[in-house]
């Protein structure tokens, strides 16, 4: 992992669903600079330069957070909720990818100033199409602040 | 089934006037039947004892007049006896005329006596008292037979009508104490003094009648002066008899013979004055009935009236608790001592205690309602878990298994191929099935939000999602003019959604695949269908179509998890509708739903 420019923050506490969006975005070459993180916490700690990450620089923003919602110690939606309330923060594009299709969740999120909300599909070729496509539009197409 | 009479019945009445008008009608028909038995009996008791006073005083008159007459007899005998008369009878009337006239002529005591003759044995008069004043010449014939020596020697003769006086004879044979040598009969006036006569009368009763006549009814007379109004029939019964007199009164009468004479006697009396005392009696006690009646039916009518009244109040707090208000009571009659008292305060009683019981039953059906609702939450909270936690599971076994294939393909052979096809097969089934599941469970806590729904927009919309999956266009879908429905918009585009992708799917391997979406109109409101003319099925199952998990083709001619059918019924049923399905195998299906 280069630490020098984070594009993408994984934010994903199953280590299999890890696995395939990491390989689905390493087959789209958009895996290069990729950090995986497993819980709501660490994600806190990197974003904000806390803790493990004291050193990073705050400034140097990720290109997108990928990020779940059902994690331990700190959930996605806290997480969400930080990102989006901190002036140097909140303009990190944020895509909640999970599980939930919930709709309380996507109000929520929304709510709280999530960029998308994608919910992951069970077939393994809807997903990875999904994640490359997702990480092709952030990382290319978007514009970032 | 209660039926309503059509003419007025007893029963319609309310008791409040039933009771009284009951009460009425018994003391007035006890009235009526006391007062006309009363009525009768004592009139006949009355008349009774009437004619039975009539004739003991009937009785009376007859003997004292019977004494009377005797007493006159017994004076004429007397002078039957007489010397001067015997003497000159024994004679033939030849001698002694003068002596036997100057006893004849003493003999006139008073006015009544207006003749003194003496006859011969043949009944031919040969000397008269100077002192006659009228000359009276009848056939005493039958008078003078009734004499004999040895027995009666001195009668009193009937009536006689002598230029409208009245006169009586009394004759006696005159004897020479073996046969009689002649007759002397004395002629009087029968006439009383009328101040006596009327004192006699009044002795006898106010509208009484007094009369003295022959026995052969053909002279009667009233003491004063001889009388026309004594009925006919007044001489042969020597008894009771009722008449109508001239003036039209009812008279009651008692004819007996006078003895010693040739008359009769009667009295009479008016048959009102017998029957006042009698008639007064009836009366008053009519009077006095009605009187009582008149009472008893206000009692009666109080009396319903205190029934009524209760039971009105009673009915009127029933009514009010069957519309939900408990808090009525019976209040005053609760204190009564009778049997509405206890009425009133077991109904009371009752009230609390339906009260208490609707209460308890209020909070058990809070109580339950909260278990349910607990249940239902912790089902979504499984379903949810079941969808979310399956799936991340189901994730990576479609992924590792397609990164397998990937990355090991030119190192697997067929058979290796092969199992992870199938692999990848089933996951992607099983995926299919919890979705389908998910929502199937869904369904059931969702309330239905109805709207108008455009039921051709709608089909077209899902017709066009789904084709967009379909490679080509081989498929022809004809979508009539469905009227709009009122539904939940979100459910019935499951419905097209299940209905249109099962048309779309049984009928993919046939050439010209043809979908008709269609509707008809009925009694019941518009059905509509989708018509495919795919694979269809034998109609011989379709009672399991509708089944959860329930299939008709296997795996491997159409695939699917065999829900869709069973959550388009249930849909439907929500809406409080029906689906039925026609098929022929190999020629197609219609599905048919309304709600």
């Amino acid at each position: 992992m280069n630490e020098n420019k984070v594009e993408i923050l994984l934010v994903e506490d199953n280590p299999h669903d890890a696995e395939l969006t990491i390989r689905a975005l390493k087959k789209a070459n958009l895996a290069n600079r990729l950090i995986h993180l497993k819980d709501g916490a660490e994600a806190l700690d990197f974003v904000f330069a806390k803790g493990a990450f004291s050193e990073r620089n705050i400034e140097s923003r990720p290109k997108v957070i990928l990020l779940d919602i059902k994690m331990p110690k700190v959930d996605g939606i806290e997480v969400l909720r930080q990102i989006k309330s901190n002036e140097i923060t909140k303009t990190i594009p944020v895509v909640i990818m999970t599980s939930s299709k919930e709709e309380q969740d996507v109000i929520t999120s929304y709510n709280l100033g999530v960029n998308s909300y994608i919910v992951k599909p069970v077939e393994f070729e809807s997903f990875a199409k999904a994640v490359s496509e997702l990480g092709f539009y952030w990382l290319i197409t978007n514009q970032c602040a | 089934m209660r039926t309503k009479p059509n003419r007025l019945s007893l029963n319609q009445l309310s008791i409040h006037k039933r009771l009284p008008l009951l009460i009425c009608t018994l003391l007035l028909s006890a009235i009526v039947i006391y007062g006309f038995a009363n009525y009768y009996s004592l009139k006949k008791a009355s008349l009774l004892i009437g004619r039975e006073r009539l004739s003991s005083l009937t009785g009376q008159f007859s003997s004292m007049f019977g004494t009377s007459a005797q007493s006159i007899i017994k004076i004429v005998e007397t002078t039957a006896a007489q010397k001067e008369i015997t003497q000159y009878l024994e004679t033939g009337g030849n001698a002694y005329q003068k002596e036997a006239l100057n006893a004849l002529d003493k003999l006139h005591r008073d006015s009544s006596y207006v003749s003194i003759e003496l006859l011969n044995t043949e009944l031919v008069p040969i000397l008269k008292s100077d002192k006659s004043s009228i000359e009276i010449k009848e056939n005493i014939k039958s008078l003078a037979s009734a004499l004999h020596v040895g027995h009666d020697l001195g009668k009193v003769g009937r009536i006689y009508n002598v230029k409208g006086v009245l006169y009586y004879p009394v004759i006696a044979a005159v004897t020479d104490k073996k046969s009689i040598t002649g007759y002397i009969i004395f002629w009087k006036l029968l006439q009383a003094n009328p101040k006596s006569v009327a004192q006699l009368s009044q002795l006898v009763g106010t509208g009484a009648g007094f009369y003295i006549g022959n026995t052969d009814g053909s002279i009667w007379t009233d003491l004063v002066k001889q009388v026309k109004n004594v009925p006919s029939d007044a001489t042969k019964n020597h008894k009771a008899l009722e008449y109508t007199g001239t003036d039209g009164l009812r008279m009651l009468a008692n004819v007996q013979p006078i003895a010693h004479t040739d008359w009769l006697i009667m009295v009479s009396f008016p048959e009102h004055v017998v029957l006042k005392g009698m008639i007064d009696f009836v009366k008053w006690s009519v009077i006095i009935g009605l009187v009582l009646m008149a009472v008893g039916a206000f009692a009666a009518w109080v009396t319903s009236h205190n029934i009524t009244r209760p039971l009105n109040q009673l009915t009127a707090t029933a009514a009010a608790i069957s519309q939900g208000d408990y808090a009525v009571s019976s209040s005053g009659d609760l204190y009564r001592n009778d049997e509405f008292g206890q009425l009133a305060r077991v109904f009371d009683l009752m009230t609390n205690q339906v009260f208490r019981m609707h209460q308890d039953l209020e909070k058990k059906v809070a109580e339950r309602t909260s278990q349910l609702e607990n249940v239902n939450r912790e089902l979504e909270a499984f379903s949810y878990s079941v969808s979310h936690d399956l799936r991340t599971p189901l994730r990576a076994i479609n992924g590792y298994s397609i990164m397998l294939k990937e990355d090991y393909d030119e190192k697997l052979d067929d058979e290796g191929r092969r199992i992870i096809r199938n692999i990848l097969t089933n996951a992607k089934m099983m995926g299919q099935l919890i979705d389908d599941l998910l929502a199937f469970s869904r369904l059931g806590k969702k309330d239905l939000a109805f709207a108008n729904v455009d039921m051709k927009m709608l089909a077209k919309t899902v017709v066009d999602e789904l084709l967009t999956l379909e490679p080509g266009n081989k498929y022809s879908v004809a979508i009539s003019s469905l009227p709009p429905a009122n539904a939940d918009p979100t459910m019935i585009k499951q419905v097209w959604m299940n209905l249109l992708s099962n048309a779309i799917k049984y009928s993919s391997k046939k050439d010209r695949p043809e979908i008709e979406i269609g509707f008809k109109e009925g009694e019941s409101g518009v059905t509509y269908y989708v018509k495919d003319n795919g694979a269809g099925f034998d109609m011989a199952y379709s009672n399991k179509l509708f089944g959860v998990f329930q299939r008709l083709h296997s795996q491997d001619e159409f695939e699917g998890s065999g829900v869709g059918l069973a959550l388009v019924k249930r849909i439907i049923e929500k809406h409080k509708g029906e689906i039925i399905a026609e098929a022929a195998e190999g020629k197609g299906a219609t599905f048919y739903f309304r709600f």
